[in-house]
C-alpha cells in the first residue's frame, strides 16, 4: 500500500518537474524508476564452489545510495578518500570531515556493513574494507535564473549517487601506491638498472 | 622574511583601532549593501526540489494525506484479496505418525504398544483410501506407484538443484514449493541420489473432499530409505552444509498428493513427515557472532494465520 503511494507520489513529482504536455497520472503510477540497477546486480552473482584446499573466497557486498541532493563532483573527493580503508577507519575518519557528503557516505558504509553481516555471510563486521567507492550523477533538475537585458541562465540542481563495495578481509597495505618502494628497494632497483645497461654494438 | 606572519601583524599597529573591530568582506562581486540581497535572490526562479530519499513508509498518516491532497491524488484501493489455490490442499491431513525407531523399538516401551493398536485402526483406513484412489485411477497399483514416487522424488530434487522453477512446479505441489525453495536463493546445491537401500513402500493413504463432495484429494505417504549425498555452498562458493565426499543414509516419509477429481491431476510431492524421534539436525558450518540481546518487548498476541484450505 505504502509502496504504491510512494510510486504515485514519485510519479506525480516527475510530472511537476518535467513540464509534460499530459497531466494525467494513472499510467505514470507504474512508471520506471531512474535508480541505477547494474551495480547491485553483483550482489546476485553466484561463484562456483571451491575445493576445501582452496583459500575461501572473500565475501563482498555492494551497496548504493541514490539521488540525494549533493554535487557528484564534491562527493568524488570523499569517495576516493575512504577507498582502501577498513570500515572502522573510514567511519572514524569521515566523522571528522566537515562536509555534507561525508555524512551520506558514512551512512552508506554503515548500511552496507549491516547488509554484509545479515545477508552475505560475513562473520565479523569489522573485518571489512572498502574495495570500491565512487560517486555517480543522479537526476539533474534544471532551473532558471535571470540575467541582465532579459537574458536567461540555466541553473543545475544536481543529485548524486554513491556506490560502495565492502570486501571481507584486511585492506591492501598501500592501496593508492603512494609509497610503493622502501629506500632499500629503491636502491636495489637503481643498482639493477645500472647493471642491466648495455653498450650497443658490443659483446 | 618579508612574508613572515610577524611582519604582517606588526604592521597592524599602523591601522586605526576601529578597523579591526569592523567586519570586512572578501567577496567583491556582490554589492556591500545587504538590501540588494533580496533582489539577488529573486533572480533565481523558485522551484521545489524533491527529496527522493524521504522515508514515506514511516511518514505519519496525516502527512501522506496532505501530500496526496497537494497533488490531487485519490487514495488507492486497499489490497484485500487473499489469493488461494484450489489444486492442492494447504497441509497434510491425518498425518502418518512413524512408529518409534521406525518400528524397530522394543515392544515393551509404552509408546510402541500404543502405536501398534493405532496402526491396526489406521491400516483399514488406508485400505479404504487406496480403494478410493483406484476408483478414479483404475491402473493404480501400490507397487508401481512406489516406483513412480521415487522417480518424482528424485526429479523434484534435481530440478531444485538445477534451479529449474518450471520443472519443480510439475513435481511439487503449491504448498511444498515454498518449502522446497526456502533458503535456497543464491546457493549452489550439489545433490546426488546414490541408491535405494530398501525398496520404497506405501505406509499411509488418505482421501478427503474439499468444499464440495466430488472435489477429492488423495494423499499417500511413502517411506524411502536411501543413500544420498548433499553439499550446499553459499554465493561465494564456500561450503555451508554437508560434504562432497560423504554419503548419508536417509530415512524419509514423503507425502505425495494428487487432485483425484482432476482428470489431468498428477502425483506430486506435498510434504515430509519428520518424526519426533528423528536425530537432531547437523549444526551449520557457518559461524556467526552472537547477536546482542535486545530488550524484550512484550509481544502482542497475533491471531494465528488460518490455512487457506482447512485441514481435515
Amino acid at each position: 500500500m505504502n509502496q504504491l503511494l510512494k510510486n504515485i507520489y514519485l510519479a506525480t513529482f516527475r510530472i511537476n518537474t518535467t513540464q509534460n504536455l499530459h497531466t494525467t497520472i494513472p499510467v505514470t503510477a507504474w512508471s520506471k524508476s531512474d535508480v541505477p540497477k547494474s551495480f547491485l546486480k553483483f550482489n546476485k552473482k553466484i561463484y562456483p564452489p571451491q575445493d576445501p584446499s582452496e583459500e575461501p573466497r572473500p565475501a563482498y557486498v555492494c551497496h548504493q545510495k541514490t539521488n540525494f541532493k549533493y554535487s557528484p563532483d564534491k562527493l568524488w573527493y570523499i569517495a576516493s578518500f575512504v577507498r582502501g580503508m577498513t570500515v572502522d577507519e573510514a567511519i572514524k575518519q569521515l566523522s571528522f570531515v566537515n562536509k555534507k557528503g561525508a555524512g551520506l557516505v558514512k551512512e552508506a558504509i554503515l548500511e552496507a556493513q549491516e547488509l554484509a553481516v545479515t545477508k552475505h555471510n560475513v562473520e565479523f563486521r569489522s573485518n571489512l574494507w572498502i574495495a570500491e567507492s565512487f560517486s555517480g550523477k543522479g537526476v539533474v533538475i534544471k532551473g532558471i535564473r535571470r540575467h541582465a537585458r532579459g537574458r536567461l541562465g540555466e541553473v543545475r540542481y544536481q543529485y548524486s549517487h554513491y556506490f560502495v563495495r565492502l570486501e571481507e578481509g584486511k585492506p591492501p597495505v598501500d592501496y593508492y601506491k603512494r609509497n610503493p618502494l622502501t629506500p632499500q628497494e629503491q636502491l636495489d632497483k637503481w643498482l639493477e638498472q645500472m647493471r642491466k645497461r648495455k653498450i650497443t654494438n658490443s659483446f | 622574511m618579508a612574508n613572515c606572519i610577524l611582519a604582517k601583524i606588526g604592521q597592524l599597529r599602523f591601522l586605526p583601532a576601529t578597523n579591526l573591530l569592523q567586519p570586512y568582506r572578501t567577496t567583491t562581486s556582490k554589492h556591500y549593501n545587504p538590501k540588494f540581497k533580496k533582489l539577488r535572490k529573486e533572480k533565481f526562479l523558485k522551484i521545489n526540489l524533491h527529496d527522493y530519499n524521504e522515508d514515506i513508509d514511516n511518514l505519519p498518516e496525516e502527512k501522506v494525506r496532505q501530500k496526496m491532497k497537494e497533488r490531487g491524488l485519490l487514495p488507492t484501493r486497499p489490497w484485500n484479496d487473499r489469493p488461494f489455490y484450489v489444486s492442492a490442499t494447504g497441509g497434510v491431513f491425518e498425518a502418518y505418525i512413524p512408529p518409534e525407531g521406525d518400528g524397530k523399538a522394543s515392544i515393551v516401551s509404552t509408546t510402541r504398544a500404543k502405536q501398534t493398536v493405532e496402526l491396526l485402526e489406521k491400516k483399514s483406513k488406508s485400505m479404504m483410501a487406496i480403494r478410493k484412489v483406484k476408483s478414479f485411477d483404475e491402473d493404480f497399483d501400490t507397487k508401481e506407484f512406489c516406483r513412480i514416487a521415487q522417480d518424482i522424488y528424485v526429479k523434484a530434487h534435481e530440478s531444485l538443484v538445477n534451479n529449474d522453477r518450471h520443472a519443480l512446479r510439475t513435481h511439487v505441489t503449491e504448498k511444498a514449493y515454498p518449502e522446497f525453495r526456502h533458503n535456497s536463493f543464491g546457493k549452489t546445491i550439489r545433490w546426488k541420489f546414490l541408491e535405494s537401500l530398501e525398496p520404497p513402500r506405501v505406509v499411509h493413504a488418505r482421501c478427503t473432499d474439499v468444499i464440495s463432495k466430488e472435489n477429492i484429494f488423495g494423499q499417500i505417504t511413502v517411506r524411502f530409505h536411501t543413500r544420498q549425498q548433499l553439499s550446499v555452498y553459499d554465493r561465494f562458493g564456500r561450503l555451508l552444509h554437508g560434504s562432497e565426499i560423504l554419503a548419508k543414509d536417509v530415512l524419509e516419509y514423503v507425502v505425495f498428493e494428487k487432485h483425484l477429481s482432476n482428470v489431468y491431476g498428477n502425483w506430486r510431492v506435498h510434504g515430509k513427515i519428520i518424526p519426533d524421534w528423528a536425530p537432531p539436525k547437523d549444526p551449520s558450518k557457518l559461524t556467526r557472532l552472537m547477536p546482542e540481546e535486545k530488550t524484550v518487548v512484550p509481544e502482542k498476541t497475533d491471531s494465528e494465520e488460518t490455512p487457506v484450505v482447512p485441514d481435515k
